[in-house]
């Protein structure tokens, strides 16, 4: 969890403070945790990730949208990311099943998840109109649906 | 939003919609089962490359938490004293903290704020402690109990603590004057392990009474009120901790 809000806040400290806020919103929250309607895991990196993404947008809008033009010359993402992803069962499974991907989904999947950027960021960014975003999106997450087989 | 909700299931998923577009699809949500299911299941893909880059946090960021959930108001008034409490709670939370380091516990743990910590003033603090342990200890681990009549039953037992856990739900109520009681099997035959009061809802998070090793049984009758010093029933829920 605190691997992923990293990633997306990009700032050491600020991440540190999102998963403190995190962990003790899980604290609060946690009586409301159903069993039934998913995994524990995915319920922690959902609170994780959408509090990640919520303090990017508000604090850091103006600076990203520099770095959103910067990205454009500092190659693919993916290559970052998978530089990071190590070789643990769980990591190769998940890189393996990003590969499973296409390329255009797969840029989509990982500048909206760990980039943290909306879909209409996404659309400026790649010059395509914001629906293909949400396509792409869509069709990637579900294919690595089938990959990793999770139906909960 | 003018395009179709249903193709927004990804978006969502990946937190790539606007705080407005969220909340206008969680509420589509609410109305559209398959979207709902879809949602969900894009939303555990999307989890696992949450846990793909998941790295342990700083030992400082730890202290803080604590400190900061030490002085949270959330969990029910406390009996004792609160400098005994905490620890335990807090052993839960840690394996929540390092998500991707102990799943297992991690859902259990969760399990234990739900049910068990956070679940109201009625439970005695005395059970809730340890049961906590139980579920985060490190070698934790869950044995469940075949499909039989009464929802979803399953055993948490800890070998490093010597303790275990009972956790169901779905359990119906005990017929009247009648209540549930746990027992410990070995070689020696059953012990009791206490009784199992079934609140609304039919969760249940219930500490074995006495040591566990780890090589028993152990078993759910239905017995008369005050419970039995020998189970006069046939278990409704028999988990073997061999197994």
């Amino acid at each position: 969890m605190f691997g992923l809000v990293g990633r997306v806040v990009r700032n050491p400290a600020q991440a540190e403070e999102v998963t403190q806020e995190v962990f003790v919103e899980l604290w609060r929250t946690a009586s409301r945790f159903d069993p039934a309607r998913g995994a524990a895991r995915s319920w922690i990196m959902t609170c994780a990730h959408r509090r990640a993404v919520d303090r990017v947008r508000s604090a850091e809008r103006a600076a990203r949208r520099d770095d959103l033009a910067g990205r454009r010359d500092q190659g693919r993402p993916y290559d970052q990311v998978a530089e990071q992803v190590e070789a643990t069962l769980e990591r190769e499974q998940v890189r393996r099943s990003l590969d499973a991907l296409t390329d255009l989904q797969r840029e989509a999947v990982v500048l909206a998840y760990y980039g943290g950027y909306t879909h209409r960021e996404i659309s400026e960014l790649l010059g395509v109109p914001s629906g293909t975003v949400k396509t792409r999106l869509r069709n990637g997450l579900l294919r690595l649906r089938d990959h990793l087989e999770v139906y909960r | 939003m003018s395009a179709d909700p249903h193709l927004l299931t990804g978006a969502y998923a990946a937190d790539a919609l606007t705080g407005i577009e969220r909340l206008a699809f969680e509420r589509h949500l609410d109305a559209c089962l398959p979207c709902a299911a879809e949602a969900r299941q894009l939303r555990a893909a999307a989890a696992r490359l949450g846990a793909a880059v998941a790295t342990p946090p700083p030992a400082a960021l730890w202290g803080r938490v604590r400190a900061e959930v030490a002085t949270t108001d959330q969990v029910p008034p406390v009996a004792g004293p609160v400098g005994r409490r905490f620890p335990s709670l807090l052993a839960a939370a840690a394996a929540l903290l390092a998500a991707a380091a102990a799943l297992l516990v991690v859902a259990f743990s969760v399990t234990a704020l739900g049910l068990g910590l956070v679940g109201g003033p009625r439970r005695s603090e005395r059970v809730a402690d340890p049961v906590a342990a139980v579920l985060a200890a490190p070698d934790a681990r869950r044995v469940a109990a075949r499909a039989g009549g009464v929802g979803q039953a399953e055993v948490v037992v800890s070998r490093q603590r010597g303790r275990a856990a009972f956790v169901a739900s779905g359990l119906a109520p005990a017929p009247a004057a009648r209540t549930y009681q746990l027992w410990v099997v070995d070689r020696s035959g059953p012990r009791p392990a206490g009784l199992v009061e079934v609140p609304k809802g039919g969760r249940v998070t219930r500490l074995l009474e006495g040591r566990v090793a780890g090589s028993e049984q152990v078993a759910l009758t239905v017995e008369r009120r005050g419970g039995a010093a020998r189970p006069t029933s046939e278990p409704v829920v028999v988990i073997d901790l061999r197994a």
